[in-house]
């Protein structure tokens, strides 16, 4: 039986890891104990607003490397733990019969060798699958150095994997993560996602990865601006075929002259992932969002710091514009954009019409017409103010910061 | 204005709108407990499969899936239910045409948001539901949702709990579903005696510890919890029981 104590340490230790989607996976229980929901499944919600989904733990604390940041790394003082794999194994089947959760994320540090380490990660999925008959999602922590083929290995057993590229530039992983270079990330991200294309068309029925990669970066901890890291997060999406980027901003557990002693707020990784969103679901570069030296504003989202800045394409026809203009409309997110498109198939929509289907006109009125009339307001200086108040309400609320696309629809936030 | 009372299931339902939609003034509903005003006229409803029937065809005959719709919408927790679908039957054979998306018209929207609240609460209760491990090894799962879902649950938890004997018991309505690792059934069940296993206790424990260490202290959002997993949930969640 594990023991609370061991189980307090590797949960401490791997929460700061923000990824806790089970999205993605279909697989099929094969006369045991578990499947994988494509749509991801919550759990349970705890006080800082996450989503639990996944038990999240590291399966060893113990480092060999000297991550600045990390209050793991070999030179600090901090209780160590470590978890055999049967006790990860016994530990995921009782909570996953309980309903308590949908799977594992494992990680750990690097407590012997890379590929020692990558070894035992291996073992340990291996047996949950083979031994313990689980058919639950699994999401497996890459190690860095480990030998590509160690790194394939786990890939045709787990659901999802993931390498952290840590930081934003290879400048700042230098300074503050000296042991891992920026190949020992990148490189095995591309073998994987090569992988995953091979097999995708071969179109063999055994799966790798079948919920793909994804990736996470502190914020904050070094000086990259918000144009720099959308621009690094945009090419990821594109050359990695990742399925998510994640932001963690910084928060200062550990005292070193080489990081800043303030964490950074929430609100820049909220408009980070506001901007994400833009890029994956909304039809926008990053170009149009955000210039490489800048930061985003943080006193609008950044679909209404775009509209600003482009007054000249609205207002725009609620009953004639396409679905890709309807979403650049700040305040209208992709659910009301879906509803408009669909009711006036049935009938011209009045402004009216659209309150009664629940679309929120605060902000999307000095941007629409409705049938031909406008509503909103001509004065540049007063749409600015009312776009303001609603920033200024939303920094007040934070919504949505730590929510995968899963519960963010299901919540309707994270729509802007 | 006329009162039809139904038995509750849903050839009550079609039944009622059979005999109800041509009517100017009716209402339905399968509330016993209704307040009439003096002008009302009541009458009970004896469900009628032809008459559900020959409902069910028309309204397939515009939009292929009204009838799974209402439903959905017949398990909704809301006391106007029956009216909500009511409403909704009579703009379809008004409009004579499939009108599942025209969100503008009133009795469409409402029924939209009655149908995705089963849903939703559905989708949640896949997360939220607890099984507690009987002293038998059966997993036994209480909880009180607002809608009339436990059935849209069992599929679910068949295929992922494929290997296990399991009980979904909803209290409030004292019905449940039954699986036996081969077929499930809904039944009705009064009071559930219980006997934990020895383990329980150990597991429930870890992972209220779990719970906790997980929490990132430094940055509270009690807001966005409550939001997400509403406080009317948690007497059956171990993490949130007591404390
Ligand atoms: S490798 Fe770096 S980030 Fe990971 S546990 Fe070790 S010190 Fe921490």
């Amino acid at each position: 039986m594990v023991d609370e104590n061991k189980l307090k340490i590797l949960t401490e230790a791997a929460k700061y890891d923000v990824s806790c989607s089970s999205s993605g996976s279909r697989r099929k229980n094969e006369g045991g104990l578990g499947n994988a929901y494509s749509g991801g499944i919550c759990h349970s919600f705890t006080p800082d607003g996450r989503c639990i989904s996944l038990l999240k733990i590291l399966m060893s604390n113990e480092c060999l490397y000297e991550c600045e940041y990390c209050p793991n790394r070999r030179s600090a003082n901090t209780p160590r733990a470590k978890l055999t794999p049967d006790e990860i194994c016994e530990l995921t089947i009782s909570f996953y019969k309980r309903n308590y959760i949908e799977g594992l994320f494992l990680s750990s540090a690097v407590c012997d060798s890379p590929n020692r380490t990558m070894e035992l990660l291996v073992e340990t999925v291996t047996k949950l699958r083979r031994d313990y008959n689980f058919h639950g999602y699994i999401h497996l922590k890459g190690i860095p150095h480990a030998d590509e083929e160690i790194v394939m290995k786990a890939a045709k057993i787990v659901d999802r994997m993931s390498y952290n590229i840590e930081l934003p530039s290879e400048k700042s992983l230098k300074l503050l993560a000296p042991q891992k270079t920026k190949q020992s990330l990148i490189e095995p991200m591309k073998s994987l996602k090569n992988a995953i294309e091979y097999e995708r068309s071969e179109k063999s029925s055994r799966r790798i990865l079948p919920a793909g990669q994804t990736t996470q970066m502190i914020i904050g901890a070094s000086p990259e601006s918000d144009g720099q890291i959308l621009k690094l997060t945009q090419a990821l999406y594109r050359n990695m075929n990742l399925k998510r980027v994640y932001y963690s901003s910084y928060i200062p557990v550990v005292k070193s002259e080489k990081l800043p002693s303030v964490g950074a707020g929430l609100l820049r990784e909220h408009r980070l992932y506001q901007a994400d969103w833009l890029i994956r679901f909304y039809g926008f570069d990053v170009e149009e969002i955000c210039d490489e030296s800048e930061n985003l504003s943080p006193d609008y989202d950044p679909k209404c710091a775009w509209a600003l800045r482009n007054m000249q394409l609205f207002p725009v026809e609620i009953n004639k514009a396409p679905l890709a203009v309807l979403l650049r409309v700040p305040g209208i997110g992709a659910k009301s954009a879906y509803k408009i498109c669909e009711a006036r198939k049935y009938s011209e929509l009045s402004f009216d019409d659209l309150s009664r289907m629940r679309v929120v006109l605060k902000r999307a009125r000095h941007f629409i017409t409705c049938k031909g009339k406008f509503y909103g307001s001509d004065n540049a200086i007063q749409i600015k103010r009312a776009l303001l108040l609603e920033g200024i309400n939303e920094k007040a609320e934070q919504l949505s910061m730590f929510s995968d696309r899963a519960t963010a629809i299901s919540a309707l936030t994270g729509e802007i | 204005m006329k009162i039809f009372i139904t038995d509750g299931s849903c050839d009550g339902f079609f039944t009622a709108v059979f005999d109800a939609y041509r009517l100017p003034d009716a209402a339905i509903t399968s509330d016993n407990r209704i307040q009439l005003s003096f002008d009302c006229e009541v009458e009970r409803v004896n469900a009628d499969g032809a008459k559900s029937e020959r409902v069910k065809r028309g309204l397939s005959k515009y939009d292929r899936s009204a009838v799974a719709d209402i439903l959905l919408v017949l398990r909704s927790g809301n006391g106007d239910k029956e009216q909500i679908a009511f409403e909704y039957v009579k703009t379809i054979f008004d409009k004579k045409t499939c009108v599942k998306k025209a969100f503008n018209i009133p009795s469409v929207e409402i029924f939209r948001e009655t149908r995705d609240k089963v849903t939703l609460e559905a989708h949640r209760m896949k997360g939220f539901l607890r099984f507690t491990e009987c002293a038998d090894g059966m997993l036994y799962a209480p909880y009180s949702p607002d809608n009339d879902i436990t059935d849209m649950l069992m599929p679910h938890f068949a295929a992922r709990l494929k290997n296990q004997i399991f009980v979904i018991h909803d209290v409030k309505r004292k019905t449940a579903g039954i699986y036996n690792r081969q077929r499930w059934i809904i039944g009705r069940v009064g009071e559930a005696k219980i006997y934990i296993s020895e383990q329980e206790k150990t597991f429930s424990e870890l992972w209220k510890k779990y719970y906790d260490s997980v929490n990132i202290g430094e940055r509270p959002h009690e807001k966005q919890m409550r939001g997400y997993m509403p406080a009317r949930y948690w007497k059956f969640l171990p993490e949130k029981k007591d404390g």
